[in-house]
């Protein structure tokens, strides 16, 4: 894309999305302002309302007092800069000198860290001396102080930060696409519109997980997606899945990279036209099959159109459309799915099988998550489970004795005891259950947990099918001026646990605890997303009234002693 | 008007946010608020995107008003 044409989209995309804005600052110490534009349209195009604000130039240091309030920083600290001329100066160093910059780069990587502590999202880069370096003999007095450097980055931030490979940006773009060296003497910019172009593409999937919009699911096609050629007519044996053949090769290293990516979390699913008995067989028997049955929480193997199949599965998994990709050979079925079902991101099988292992290795970027907890690698088997007991609904007369049948156990976990990643992704990969949608990074809920206003408390669930894992929390702010007022921050449930009541049971601990403190008075607010309407009547249900009232947002207060607890017998604390 | 110098417009239209219409023949290096230092390196790398040529350093520096532009633009047309 043209840099006119990149100015032009920004501006349309920026007049025209709607929502919250957010705010990013860009600090460095050269000129990179081309990646004000470049990256505010890669997040604008994920339909994030971003707007970002370039620092002072060489102002790294000062600007990190400056930005308190955005809700992200990029830091481009090229290494060749860090004093003028470094690049062509380090050979005539000492030991001393060179000591002496170490010393001054972790003093200001300690003071960075500290600043941006209560920032949820900072980026920085590895130093690279590529530009300027290219011995390949030997790693070049440059190269190694960049080396100690990015040993000296990884050991001292903290989880809100993440640092990116800058190398492996240069490689894809080309070193000769990457840098114009005019710009570098008249004005201390180094980097071309192509390479922040594949830049922003790269950190854009970080901005997407923060704001809850990571994609969760991947749907798969069978034929000519997972294995070569055709099972209703090749038949077992005629398919290609090998390690002889180029296709059957392919699909081999592509049924790794899914498994893997299953491993990692991600939820697999199938959307094929066939016989489902050929399919399930296969999975079950094919030698050559690295995926199998019980790595898929849902298969839509049918002759069904894919439309019907995909909304399907978003109901039955209680998961958004937006959070689908779809992998497709034909393109007459992945059209079909745009039309109809524009939010789902869909993929096709390139023509040249070779390429397929890079596509489904990009995709990688879509289903990024910050921090890979326990629950990320018992996902499928979690919703499997899950559709167990959907299945057994049918065998009880009324919800009630279905709920009771479940054997329902909570265990809750208050403050210190809490896992921190795991609080941290479930406010940010909560959108059903979840009263305000407040996302907060593993920094935030730490310094809440530092912090004796806050009360958090994390529950995790079970019943005889098996364990949800960690899936509710929520965050109480005792009120400063008001010892005996509490404010609820958040309120949040996995969609896995909904429909058992447990939020019934679990507010009545946490009242029950409030009580202890000696709380009267609870305020909370309902913020509407448009993604949480089934829970915009939750406080009004268990005796809150009402303060104040708009199509955004319902402020709630609730005397303790007017509560009606909604007793839930069939649910055990343990 | 001539195409290539309409087309040049066009291009500073876009990278300095403002109308075709309001860009005067004898506009130069500062006659818009984001033709500066920074906005003169957004428009050199769009002109060489627009033309598909690529300027030398001095010409980069000199190119500082409409003319001279046009100008520079020209000959390395003719010279490709």
């Amino acid at each position: 894309m043209k840099y006119t044409e990149i100015l032009q989209r920004n501006r349309e995309l920026g007049a025209n999305l709607t929502g919250e804005l957010y705010r990013i600052a860009l600090l460095s110490n050269i000129t990179v302002h081309h990646l004000k534009e470049v990256l505010e349209l890669a997040l604008r195009e994920r339909h994030i309302k971003a707007e970002i604000t370039v620092g002072d130039y060489d102002n790294i240091i000062q600007d990190c007092n400056k930005f308190q309030d955005v809700n992200s920083i990029v830091i481009f600290w090229e290494a060749a800069n860090i004093v003028d001329f470094l690049h062509c100066r380090i050979d005539l160093y000492s030991e001393d000198d060179l000591l002496l910059l170490y010393q001054r780069i972790e003093s200001e990587i300690d003071i960075i860290v500290k600043k941006l502590q209560n920032i949820p999202l900072v980026i920085i880069n590895r130093f690279s001396s590529s530009l300027f370096k290219t011995n390949k003999l030997k790693d070049d007095s440059l190269k190694q102080f960049c080396n100690r450097l990015n040993i000296l980055l990884e050991g001292k931030v903290t989880s809100n930060f993440l640092i990116v490979d800058l190398d492996a940006v240069l490689l894809q773009v080309g070193l000769r696409s990457s840098v114009d060296f005019r710009q570098y003497y008249s004005s201390k910019a180094l980097y071309t519109v192509d390479f922040f172009r594949a830049y922003a593409v790269s950190i854009a999937p970080a901005f997407s997980a923060v704001t809850g919009r990571s994609k969760k699911l991947l749907v798969l096609d069978c034929d000519n997606t997972l294995w070569g050629g055709i099972i209703g007519e090749d038949g077992e044996s005629g398919i290609k899945l090998d390690k002889e053949t180029l296709a059957g090769k392919c699909f081999t290293e592509i049924q790794y990279l899914i498994k893997g990516l299953r491993h990692r979390g991600v939820l697999l699913a199938l959307c094929s036209k066939n016989n489902p008995e050929d399919v399930y067989k296969l999975f079950a028997t094919h030698p050559g099959m690295i995926l199998r049955n019980e790595d898929f929480v849902a298969k839509k193997v049918s002759w069904q159109n894919k439309a019907t199949n995909l909304r399907e599965l978003s109901i039955e998994l209680n998961l958004g459309l937006d959070s689908f990709v779809f992998i497709d050979d034909s393109e007459f079925e992945l059209g079909l799915i745009q039309k109809e079902l524009p939010q789902v991101h869909c993929v096709i099988v390139p023509q040249n099988l070779s390429e397929y292992p890079t596509v489904i290795e990009s995709l990688t970027n879509e289903f990024f998550s910050f921090s890979n907890t326990q629950e990320d690698q018992s996902r499928t088997e979690m919703y499997i489970q899950e559709i167990l007991r959907k299945d057994q609904i049918n065998k009880y007369s009324s919800i009630e004795e279905y709920l009771s049948s479940l054997e329902l156990v909570l265990e809750l976990i208050w403050d210190v005891g809490i896992p921190v990643a795991r609080a941290a992704q479930l406010t940010q990969k909560t959108n059903q259950f979840n009263l305000t949608t407040h996302r907060y990074t593993e920094a935030d809920i730490k310094r809440m947990l530092a912090d004796p206003c806050y009360l958090l408390v994390l529950f995790s669930a079970s019943d005889k099918f098996g364990d949800y894992g960690v899936t509710g929390m929520s965050i109480i702010r005792i009120q400063n001026e008001l010892k005996n007022h509490a404010f609820i921050d958040t309120f949040l449930m996995s969609c896995r646990v909904i429909g058992r009541n447990i939020e019934f049971a679990f507010f009545s601990k946490i009242v029950y605890k409030l009580q202890e403190l000696n709380i009267t008075n609870i305020e909370a607010e309902y913020l509407s997303t448009p993604k949480n309407s089934q829970v915009n009547t939750f406080y009004d249900s268990i005796g809150f009234s009402i303060i104040n009232e708009n199509s955004q947002k319902k402020t709630y207060t609730l005397e303790l002693s007017n509560l009606k607890p909604k007793s839930i017998d069939y649910i055990q604390f343990k | 008007m001539d195409h290539i110098k309409q087309q040049i417009k066009y291009v500073m239209a876009t990278v300095l946010n403002v109308e075709v219409a309001d860009i005067p023949e004898n506009c130069s290096y500062g006659t818009f608020e984001r033709w500066d230092s920074l906005g003169h390196m957004n428009l050199v790398v769009a002109l060489e995107e627009e033309f598909e040529i690529r300027f030398d350093d001095e010409e980069v520096s000199d190119m500082l008003n409409l003319f001279l532009i046009y100008n520079f633009v020209i000959s390395k047309l003719e010279t490709n």
